[in-house]
């Protein structure tokens, strides 16, 4: 039984019909063609489709889109404004925490919320927060040293470039 | 670096900004209008004679547009390897029996996954259930009954299932021992792992009217894979383009053909419709092809002074049910044992061999973590047993500059001793070492051991697999800013970037000024592709010559613009002008409005080739290793700082030193993330990660029981850039790779700080707890603590 559903994505307000099986993670992505959330594994295990509901990091591929019905969600697409990226986003770029980038998307979703919630993290606090993000590439080392410098630009991270970091 | 503006240092990543908003597109993020998805029904079997296949039911299915069988694509073969030596074994499809569990028998394109998965459960299959064979050594065990293929025909031995043999020796083994004052032989083993690359493999085909196949691949180079989809699919190499996306993440799991990128592509052609594929992460783990296990057999002479004067190694692969890439890693074998230490009287044997477990591919260090955690363990083990200290025990034999290698290759500027002294430095190696006596390591009453370890290890770049060698074109704009086309590909190396930096050099531009076109067969260039850990090397200098190119002909019309000579020219800031007179000058847009309007409409463009060992027409024989391997050799130190929880049997690697003769690091910043992306791949291996297989079913097949390295897992990484190369702008240079070889002396100083930290040496990967508690009972019990 189809059922209408209204999803409110990075402030905007989306009407969709599906079925109850469908997934948030599907609904953003081949509904909506929101393609920079990310599908690693489907069952709930790598953390590349986290997306935000309200300020609370949740994995797309394992929530119904029906059960978001009305709620806020914000995708990565949500965190940058025309050209201009987020500080979490250009505190990646700046400590090279990218490589293949299929996990970042959901990593710096995860990191977002948590500097929301908590604006001076610690390492562990940190690794506590990405515990469920699966990194390949980077070993995390610099996914810390982003999350760092995103709560406090003034440690060690070279800031000379910042002005390139743009879309 | 000296007067260098871009090349040398840690410019920020080109992709970043598009990777990080998620505007970067991937293969899986392809979609066309009026696409069908398509699905692969596989083998549940590990061996079984398929009798009968009936689609019928599922061809008649609303929504099902078009199913394949191994009817449509008999007699197509392909493989890793297709030499008249190791000809192409796979199928597209299997027809008459099938060998691995997960092998493909069919492939359907429907309308949605619902429709799909329906379909794939309605192909009906009969099956007789042949006998299986899954452990290496019952499968080459001379009376073993399951015949998977037949034997090699030019390997005459009494063995069975003998997919391919590797044999090379030199100076005379049999003297060569009779000189050592000691002769040790060990027994190494490793065990099954996968890539565990992000996104899942993926293809999507767009066959259009004109003739023209379009395709888009989650690939590790697009002009080896047209290549050997044009020769099965049976088009001209030119009809079929493979367009840029990003990669997901690949370590070495996404080289070759894989039977779903034929079968999309058959399938749009028979629809006249795109067609898209993603395989689940469990078909990943199940069906797809993992890492390499590897048996070691070392024996080594070495006299009392510590000089190595006989090794004899026999290497055993298990390659699965196809040759995949098990017939390469026992050529590679063979190189990562002899690079790094000088060995006068040798003798290797490297056997590969079938078995009912799914094909194998490369995994990042392809052999070389196998064989540096083998060889670096049995050093330590030899050090110990002649009392020598293992760093001077290293010196000794290791390679100095210049040297030439047993197959003809240089070493040229080998920073190897340099890296030793350094690791041991930087990491107080020496003093650092448990040196009370070993008994004492179990008896105190601190649970916690901490270790110390070290290995050694090397790794080659570039060497000759088609297309071979890279071209690259640059061109100027109306601006006077350039297009870069290449057909490398950003798979998260950060190839766009580095390639970049080399054009930004030559021509004095900022990063901004370079677009770059990349990894699309239609439009740019064919590249070497990035798995044989030479795309920077390769690829840069073919960008590098393409610039210099450019440059040359800014100069040229410069000069007459100028009325000066092109030796007192300088460029900077988009613009040319004369050395003692910086007033006279004249702007790179000036110069290409000159050149379109002057010199006969010429616009300002220029290409740039590069292949290594452009004298050596073929890649080395894989079966005798005769013939040159490259030109570009890396060497690396990897020091491992470990505790290990002696009642849990938990190790944690605390800290990994990691001194590397890069040649000249490009940037550095990506330099030390392909440090740390390796030392986490190699604490995976080490503690973490095996893909575990009963009767060629894997077992664990997801990501919550297959367990690669969390952020709670991530060590310490320092890295310690030892440049032996320098970069001058005009001319060619050298890097050395950084993309492989490092996740393999760690494994090494792994092994050898357990050992350190509780005496207890590990001849097996993974490191368990189960198998670390197992030995240290094993310990005490042998010393009477228990």
């Amino acid at each position: 039984m189809k059922q209408a559903i209204e999803l409110i994505i990075n402030g905007e307000t989306y009407d969709l019909i599906v079925t109850p099986n469908v997934t948030l993670q599907e609904a953003i992505r081949e509904h909506l063609g929101l393609k920079g959330t990310k599908a690693g594994c489907e069952m709930g295990t790598c953390g590349a489709c986290t997306v935000l509901l309200g300020d609370k990091p949740i994995l797309s591929c394992i929530t119904l889109a029906v059960e978001c019905q009305g709620l806020e969600i914000t995708t990565i697409e949500g965190l940058s404004e025309g050209p201009t990226l987020s500080n979490m986003q250009k505190a990646f770029v700046r400590a090279g925490a990218v490589q293949c980038g299929f996990c970042t998307p959901g990593v710096i979703l995860s990191s977002t919320a948590l500097l929301k919630k908590n604006p001076q993290p610690n390492v562990n606090e940190i690794k506590k927060a990405l515990e469920g993000n699966l990194c390949r590439c980077t070993g995390y080392n610099s996914i810390i040293e982003a999350v760092l410098d995103a709560a406090d630009p003034s440690g060690h991270l070279d800031h000379q470039q910042d002005q390139e970091i743009k879309l | 670096m000296n007067g260098l503006k871009l090349v040398g240092k840690s410019v920020l990543r080109k992709d970043g900004p598009d990777k990080t908003t998620g505007k970067a597109r991937y293969t899986v993020d392809v979609d066309l209008p009026g696409m069908l998805v398509c699905g692969i029904k596989r083998s549940p079997h590990p061996h079984a004679r398929i009798l009968r296949i009936d689609t019928s039911k599922a061809q008649k299915l609303p929504g099902v547009k078009a199913v394949i069988t191994g009817i449509d694509t008999k007699g197509i073969k392909h493989g890793f390897v297709e030499t008249p030596r190791y000809l192409p074994d796979q199928s597209i499809l299997a027809y008459d029996v099938v060998k691995h569990v997960g092998e493909e028998i069919a492939a359907v394109a429907a309308i949605n996954h619902e429709v799909l998965a329906q379909a794939l459960k309605m192909i009906d299959i009969e099956y007789e259930i042949l006998p299986a064979v899954f452990d290496v050594e019952d499968a080459m065990n001379p009376d073993c009954q399951v015949h998977i293929h037949p034997n090699h025909p030019r390997v005459k031995e009494n063995y069975c299932n003998i997919a391919g043999k590797t044999q090379t020796q030199w100076g005379d083994i049999d003297a060569g021992f009779k000189e050592a004052d000691l002769i040790h032989s060990d027994r190494f083993e490793s065990h099954l792992r996968t890539h565990g690359y992000m996104e899942p493999q993926t293809a999507v085909a767009d066959y259009r009217g004109d003739g023209t196949l379009h395709m888009w691949i989650s690939s590790m180079g697009h002009f080896n894979k047209r290549k050997k989809l044009a020769r099965t699919l049976k088009m001209p190499d030119a009809s079929i383009r493979i367009h840029k996306a990003y990669v997901g993440g690949a370590f070495g799991g996404k080289i070759d053909l894989f039977s779903h990128e034929y079968c999309v592509a058959a399938l749009s052609i028979k629809t006249g419709r795109p067609v898209k594929y993603v395989a689940s992460r469990e078909e990943i783990f199940i069906a797809y092809r993992h890492g390499q296990p590897l048996i070691s057999e070392i024996k080594t002479g070495v006299k009392k002074d510590g000089t190595i004067v006989a090794q004899q190694l026999r290497m055993i692969n298990n390659a699965g049910a196809y040759k995949g890439s098990g017939v390469v890693i026992i050529f590679l074998a063979w190189g990562f044992t002899m690079i790094p230490y000088r060995v006068e009287n040798f003798k290797y044997e490297g056997y590969s061999i079938f078995t009912n477990n799914p094909t194998r591919a490369p995994l990042r260090g392809h052999g070389a973590p196998q064989v540096r955690f083998a060889i670096e363990s049995h050093m330590d083990i030899i050090a110990e047993k002649l009392q020598l200290d293992p760093i001077e025990f290293r010196l000794k034999n290791a390679r100095v500059p210049h040297e030439e290698l047993p197959n003809k290759d240089n070493v040229h500027n080998c920073g190897l001793i340099e890296c030793i002294k350094e690791a041991a430095f930087k990491t107080d190696y020496t003093n650092r070492r448990n040196l009370r006596p070993k008994t004492d390591r179990l008896d105190d009453s601190n649970p916690i051991k901490q270790g110390i370890g070290l290995g050694v290890s090397a790794y080659f770049g570039g060497s000759l697999i088609y297309p071979n060698g890279s071209s690259a074109i640059v061109k100027m704009t109306d601006e006077g800013s350039v297009d870069l086309l290449t057909g490398a590909i950003e798979l998260g190396q950060g190839s766009e970037t580095v390639l970049c930096q080399i054009v930004g050099e030559e021509l004095q531009l900022e990063m901004d000024d370079i677009r770059i076109i990349s990894s699309d067969t239609a439009t740019t260039p064919p590249d070497i592709g990035a798995w044989i850990s030479g795309m920077t090397y390769v690829t840069g200098n073919a960008v590098r010559e393409a610039a210099a190119g450019v440059r040359k002909k800014i100069l040229q019309v410069a000069a007459e613009q100028l009325n000066e000579k092109t030796e007192n020219l300088k460029l900077a800031n988009k613009s040319v002008w004369v050395a003692d007179n910086p007033e006279k000058r004249v702007t790179y847009q000036d110069i290409f409005q000159a050149s379109i309007t002057r010199q006969k409409g010429d616009t300002i463009i220029a290409d740039g080739h590069w292949r290594t060992m452009r004298d050596e027409p073929f890649h080395p024989s894989l079966a005798s290793t005769k013939g040159r391997w490259t030109e570009n050799y890396a060497f690396s130190v990897q020091v491992a700082e470990i505790a290990v929880d002696t009642e849990t049997g938990e190790i944690k690697l605390l800290k990994a030193t990691t001194v590397h003769d890069c040649g000249f690091p490009i940037n550095p910043q990506l330099v030390q993330g392909q440090i740390d992306g390796q030392v986490s791949l190699a604490l995976g291996h080490a503690f973490m990660e095996d893909v575990m297989m009963k009767k060629g079913y894997t077992l664990n097949p997801s990501w919550l029981d297959y367990r690669m390295p969390l952020i709670h897992n991530v060590a310490d990484s320092k890295g310690v850039d030892v440049i032996t190369e320098n970069y001058q702008t005009g001319h060619s240079f050298r890097t050395k790779e950084v993309g492989e070889g490092l996740v393999s002396a760690i494994l090494a100083a792994i092994a050898n700080a357990i050992y350190d930290a509780t005496g207890l040496r590990l001849y097996s990967t993974p490191f368990s707890p189960e198998k670390v508690l197992k030995g240290l009972k094993q310990l005490k019990k042998n010393r009477g603590l228990l």
